[in-house]
């Protein structure tokens, strides 16, 4: 219990002192959003806490471009917030009410959740089909793809400040499915999707497995499948099959790599289904 | 290090380790309603309500709550009179170990006033994070529903 190892707690109240700390105390520092991981893995070399809790980054707003979460705010906040509500027919709702119980999404925020990046990530999934993301500051702030922010750089140094999404164009549509054990477990296997149609034709789609059981990814030869097709049962089906065929799945204790083969298609294939039925339901 | 924290409306200062966890601190310091579980996040019995919302106290670093406000389980009762939760979980028989109904009636706590009138399903949602291997939840379902009825006549008078 604890972190024995621990020997300074520190609350920043600015991104520039945070920066400062972190680099004076190096590796034995260790940046906490909720702080769930850290006492959770309890890594012996961590010296210092550097508790981002104070800093000002605990919003969810929205301009004519985007929607920005600060990195504080705490998956409740966001599940909560009237910016994301209807956001692509409330599918982030829609997939926070799903991730773990209401009282670790009081603690954990949405930096925490990305920086940490556990393989069964509900948010992450979401979040690259959705083509978030994400600034990181280290003195100088910089925009980088959700995408390019995995396999997990080092981020010594750095701060992860504020998640964006772009705002939803006309004729898009998003949807997640996940699969797990009970309503409180990590997914077996999680997926996300996303499409935007010009006069009935897809022109963009991304299709993300997560908890497969590495962390969610795109599906580049699914994405394949749809673009350009009407969105007819026939492409969602090859998308599906595509998708099975093409996405890393493996064993672990929780399913077997086979299982999760078979998940990988129903899961896309549902998703898909209803994402149109969104798109039919009205534009977003 | 020092913190201040007020629990359960008293101003209180405590000597922690830097390392510890605030389910430590409250424990340590007799405020043993919050009971210690896994230790993980997954079963709840540590649930307090940190500035009005129920967290895991088992993973929450005890300077990250320097500052705020804690309720435990034994702020709930009032001048001896208890809080209708507490009521309506012994009016339904709602205990039967008891170790997880302190955690279980904080997260109602926080349901219940952030959303005064929930369905089932989202009681079912409130309590998800809090394990109750005796009863088979349903008679806290029914004791959370007669509590929320309860406290929503008060509000009204």
């Amino acid at each position: 219990m604890g972190l024995p190892s621990v020997k300074e707690f520190v609350r920043p109240g600015t991104l520039d002192e945070a920066l400062e700390l972190l680099r004076e105390r190096g590796e034995r520092a260790w940046p906490i959003g909720g702080g769930i991981d850290l006492v959770l893995f309890a890594p012996r070399e961590v010296e210092a806490v550097v508790d981002l809790g104070r800093l000002p980054l605990r919003y969810v707003r929205e301009n004519e471009c985007r929607i920005s979460i600060g990195a504080i705010a705490t998956l409740r906040e966001v599940l909560e917030s009237p910016v994301v509500r209807d956001y692509l027919g409330g599918v982030i709702p829609e997939m926070l009410h799903q991730v773990a119980s209401p009282l670790l999404r009081n603690l954990a925020t949405i930096g925490g959740t990305l920086v940490s990046a556990n393989p069964w990530s509900d948010v992450i999934t979401l979040f690259l089909a959705l083509g978030a993301e994400v600034v990181l500051s280290d003195g100088k702030a910089r925009t980088i793809p959700l995408e390019k922010l995995y396999p997990a750089r080092a981020l010594r140094g750095t701060i992860l400040t504020e998640v964006r999404l772009p705002s939803s164009a006309r004729e898009s549509a998003a949807a997640f499915w996940k699969f797990s054990r009970t309503a409180f477990d990590v997914a077996l296997l999680n997926c996300a999707t996303f499409v935007r149609m010009v006069g009935g034709r897809c022109v963009e789609a991304r299709v993300v497995a997560g908890g497969t059981p590495q962390l969610g990814a795109r599906l580049p030869r699914a994405e394949a499948c749809l673009v350009g097709s009407g969105l007819d049962d026939a492409s969602i089906e090859r998308a599906a099959e595509a998708a099975r065929e093409s996405a890393d799945v493996r064993e672990d204790r929780r399913a077997s790599a086979d299982y999760r083969r078979e998940l990988v298609l129903v899961g896309v294939k549902r998703s898909l289904h209803e994402a149109r039925g969104r798109l039919a339901g009205g534009e977003r | 290090m020092k913190i201040s924290l007020t629990v359960n409306g008293a101003q209180r200062a405590f000597d922690v380790h830097p390392g510890d966890t605030l389910l430590e601190v409250l424990r340590r310091e007799g405020y043993k309603g919050v009971k210690k579980g896994c230790g993980a996040g997954d079963c709840g019995a540590c649930a307090v309500l940190l500035d009005g919302r129920a967290v895991n106290s088992c993973l929450v670093l005890a300077g990250k709550a320097d500052g705020s406000e804690v309720l435990t389980i034994e702020g709930l009762s009032k001048d001896g009179a208890l809080h209708p939760l507490q009521e309506a979980f012994l009016d339904e028989g709602a205990v039967q170990c008891g170790y997880c109904t302190p955690g279980m009636i904080i997260a109602s706590l926080d349901l219940l006033t952030h959303h005064p009138d929930p369905s089932e399903e989202e009681i079912r949602e409130g309590i998800a994070g809090n394990l109750c291997r005796c009863t088979g939840y349903t008679k806290e379902l029914r004791a959370i529903q007669a509590a929320a009825e309860k406290m929503r006549e008060a509000r009204h008078g």
